[in-house]
């Protein structure tokens, strides 16, 4: 090829490429896919820089990945009129992420606390993993970062294919499940129809992962495989006695600002259900966390509107469900609770 | 802001536009010092400071290095301009070290001394733009170039930013001349630049981040110990990403200012195809080598005084370059390291009665390396490939020290590579070994293939379908892989 030839290399290039990506993302939607968000340090910073919103104005969450599945945050924003800063994140103690709030001086606002016993209650690393890497993000993110994140947000809304979880090169490989060695640990994969992300962080199952069976039995699995793996038993005495004081402070440190926080204990269902109450006694845990903070919480087996879902995959709530659960759940903080919001009657509690 | 990043995307397509709009060349070069900054505020905006601190520094006290004529002066000037810079470099990247060290020390002796640990954030770029700053000034001493007239120029040449944050380590007459004449690419240069862009891209995003950081980094800070076959693969795998890494970022340099127009010099010949491990080091980070070699190798008196002091020398090149790359003592042995293999090196040559190899880049920075090379050095025998694979086999000992926290995790790691360890675990995926044991062997294999020739030629000399093919390729893994813009290794050296 003499050098005049290479522009024609590249206009090729541009031809095929455009056509590669252009019947990828026909084939992808087609296959029924639609946008879901890279949930990852950027998206979740993006959020955490929110909290300093009005009380009045919104309430953060923070959790697991019940409060992101069983909050409806498009129909909470729409009744209450004020925003759900949705910080929780997956398979992980909350705990970084409310003393991170509390010990940041500027946040005053509103905090729902999800509680996931096993999850809430451990010190394993890995339940800490993915909240210190967001903070860690959070804290040291750049101007150059900040841009990037908002492009990608332009791009991520248009594209489909641009779905690390389940569309990008490492995760299709993931998908020929090569068998290992021995010993080799490697997390199981979940369906593609289970946890897609919305950009306000909500997640959700697919109207096909409630009709299949097959993809909810898929993560019934995941969870078997997890409670395999967990060795450690249910935290008791000194160390639970740690978490609680650890969770105390941050909470008086919120509350002494004039924040309020409020504890939530999702729904599950099944086994999961019956494994949770066997480990961690509702009177041992939950209720005695809300004793020692002194806050109000909400147990959703305390209220029968909210008590009988049965969560397709034992854990969390479908699309449905979590709209019912939210529609009640605002009904409860602003009834019985006393919280106040913009498009809401005022209480006198 | 990093060349893997949609900002950047951005900030290039803006600059390529203003770069070819029918402005003044000043005006165009007061774009290119704007961008600059921009690009380097994007990090952390007030390390501009240091930045600007350096240049102004530099510029004055290079001119009157050159133009005063008082010996004492002069060295006063250079003794200033010295610890100006090393000072900074101290400071922000040895402060932390330094004093960790100086601590123990004091401990050992019984004094009780526990000082608060500083919190001291390291400068994107610092030891890439304090050495290009130091040359000029050390050149100016030394009278080898005339200084740079203008300021905007010298601002230009220090802080240009495809080479400001992670190199190629740029001397002034490489880079200086180029700005004061107009240049625009010409559309060979551009599609070039685009096509070495493409590749820096595919070589950090979909080989070092996509398919190797995962398995490196399980490996090297995995608590237990491992299985022979883990650890070998964890330690190829960082072999092959720091490569990737590395090397990614000097091609996109190269491209992106080949884009605008102007040449940077070449940062890596195919390392891994080294036949040796001088040769290694006139292949890997040439730049630095370079400097290393004629800032303090020579000046420490080279081969000039004897067999000893050689081998002293060469060691306290190896040594202060392997610290070069960080505050650790990881680094310090993993020069040492180096070191002893040059002697071992030299050793055979002296016995075997075979003339060094002269070094890869002339004083004006012309790369000489393949011209200049043996011919038996150069021929693709089964002799050499065999010795290139006893090359390779040996810098991946090496990298264990490179890339490991500590010594525990690295004589760790050594123990699971050599030996048999009772109770090992086994942690890499299979998935993981097939990918780490493709790229290897491809990566070795293109290395071996294109040792003596470059990219752009061997494209050159292809059919321009199949070069559209293959550049295709590069591009959609590239979108497919949908890493996130992680920051480059050497950006913390």
């Amino acid at each position: 090829m003499n050098n005049s030839s290479l522009p024609k290399a590249g206009i090729l290039a541009i031809i095929l490429v455009a056509t590669a990506l252009i019947s990828w993302e026909c084939y992808v939607r087609n296959k029924g896919f639609d946008s879901s968000y890279d949930d990852e340090g950027a998206l979740w910073s993006d959020k955490r820089a929110m909290v300093y919103e009005p009380a009045d104005k919104a309430t953060v969450f923070i959790g697991s990945s019940r409060i992101k599945f069983d909050l409806d945050i498009d129909y909470w924003e729409r009744e209450t009129g004020s925003h759900a800063i949705q910080l929780a994140c997956v398979g992980s103690t909350p705990i970084p992420v409310l003393q991170n709030l509390a010990n940041d001086e500027k946040f005053k606002g509103k905090l729902v606390v999800d509680v996931t016993e096993i999850l809430f209650f451990s010190d394993e690393p890995p339940s800490r993993q993915t909240p210190d890497k967001n903070l860690k993000f959070y804290k040291e993110r750049t101007p150059a970062q900040k841009a990037s994140f908002q492009i990608n947000h332009l791009l991520e809304s248009n594209f489909v294919f641009l779905d690390k979880e389940r569309l990008s090169l490492n995760a299709k490989l993931a998908e020929l499940q090569i068998p290992n060695r021995p010993g080799v640990f490697e997390f199981p994969l979940f369906p593609d129809g289970f946890g897609r992300v919305k950009f306000n962080r909500q997640e959700y199952m697919t109207e096909n992962f409630i009709r299949d069976t097959n993809q909810q039995n898929q993560v019934k699995g995941v969870w078997a495989f997890l409670q395999k793996m967990s060795k450690e038993p249910p935290a008791s005495g000194a160390k639970l006695d740690t978490i609680f004081n650890a969770v105390k402070l941050a909470v008086d440190k919120i509350k002494a600002r004039g924040g309020d926080v409020l504890f939530v204990r999702t729904p599950s269902s099944g086994p999961f259900l019956m494994g949770e109450n066997m480990g961690y006694p509702r009177a041992a845990y939950f209720d005695k966390l809300l004793a020692i903070t002194n806050c109000k919480g909400i147990h959703f087996n305390d209220y029968p509107v909210i008590n009988h879902f049965v969560c397709p995959e034992f854990s969390h709530l479908s699309q449905p469900d979590a709209t019912i659960f939210t529609k009640e759940f605002i009904r409860i903080l602003h009834d019985e609770k006393g919280w106040a919001f913009p498009k809401l009657p005022s209480t006198n509690k | 802001m990093v060349f893997n990043s949609y900002t950047f995307i951005v900030f290039f397509i803006v600059m390529l536009v203003l770069h070819n709009l029918p402005f003044s060349w000043k005006t165009k070069k007061v774009n290119l010092l704007l961008a600059s900054y921009v690009f380097y505020a994007a990090w952390n905006p007030p390390f501009i400071l240091l930045l600007w601190l350096s240049t102004v520094v530099d510029f004055f006290v290079g001119r009157a290095l050159y133009t005063q004529e008082n010996k004492h002066k002069r060295k006063l000037l250079l003794v200033l301009s010295l610890i100006g810079n090393l000072g900074m470099l101290c400071f922000f990247k040895y402060g932390t070290f330094l004093l960790e060290n100086f601590t123990h020390l004091i401990n050992l002796f019984g004094v009780d001394f526990h000082p608060a640990k500083p919190n001291i954030i390291l400068p994107a770029g610092i030891s890439f733009y304090t050495f290009t700053t130091l040359c000029y000034t050390i050149d100016m001493y030394k009278r080898k170039s005339e200084p740079v007239k203008s300021m905007l120029d010298f601002s230009l040449f220090v802080t240009f930013f495809p080479h400001l944050v992670a190199g190629p380590i740029v001397r002034p007459p490489q880079l200086v001349p180029q700005f004061e004449t107009p240049r625009k690419a010409s559309q060979q240069q551009l599609v070039n630049g685009l096509l070495l862009l493409s590749l820096g891209l595919f070589m950090k995003v979909v080989l070092a981040d996509s398919m190797l950081a995962g398995s490196a980094d399980a490996v090297f800070t995995a608590r237990s110990p491992l299985h022979t076959l883990d650890a070998w693969m964890g330690v190829l795998a960082f072999s092959a990403q720091i490569f990737f890494d590395f090397a990614g970022y000097s091609t996109c340099a190269i491209g992106v200012a080949s884009c605008l127009g102007f040449v940077l010099p070449e940062n890596f010949l195919y390392p891994y195809a080294a036949i040796g491990f001088s040769d290694f080091w006139r292949r890997w980070h040439i730049t630095l080598s370079a400097w290393l070699r004629d800032y303090l190798y020579i000046p420490l008196g080279g081969n000039r005084n004897g067999t000893v002091r050689t081998y002293v020398n060469i060691m306290i090149t190896m040594l202060l370059g392997g610290l070069w790359h960080g505050a650790n003592w990881t680094f310090v042995v993993w020069g040492a390291l180096h070191g002893f293999y040059l002697w071992i090196e030299k050793i055979i040559q002296n016995f075997s009665k075979k003339s060094t190899v002269p070094i890869a880049v002339n004083t004006s920075g012309q790369m000489e390396v393949l011209t200049n090379l043996p011919k038996d050095g150069q021929s693709k025998t089964l002799k050499n490939f065999f010795l290139a694979m006893i090359t390779f086999f040996f810098i991946n000992v090496t990298w264990v020290f490179f890339r490991a926290p500590d010594f525990h995790s690295a004589w760790q790691l050594l123990c699971s590579m050599f030996s048999h360890v009772p109770k090992a675990e086994a942690l890499l995926t299979t998935l993981a070994i097939i990918k780490i044991s493709v790229i290897v062997f491809f990566l070795v294999l293109f290395h071996w293939l294109m040792r003596n020739t470059r990219v752009i030629a061997v494209a050159n000399k292809m059919p321009w379908w199949l070069v559209g093919i293959i550049w295709a390729f590069l591009l959609i893994l590239l979108f497919w892989s949908q890493e996130s813009s992680s920051a480059f290794i050497y950006f913390q050296f």
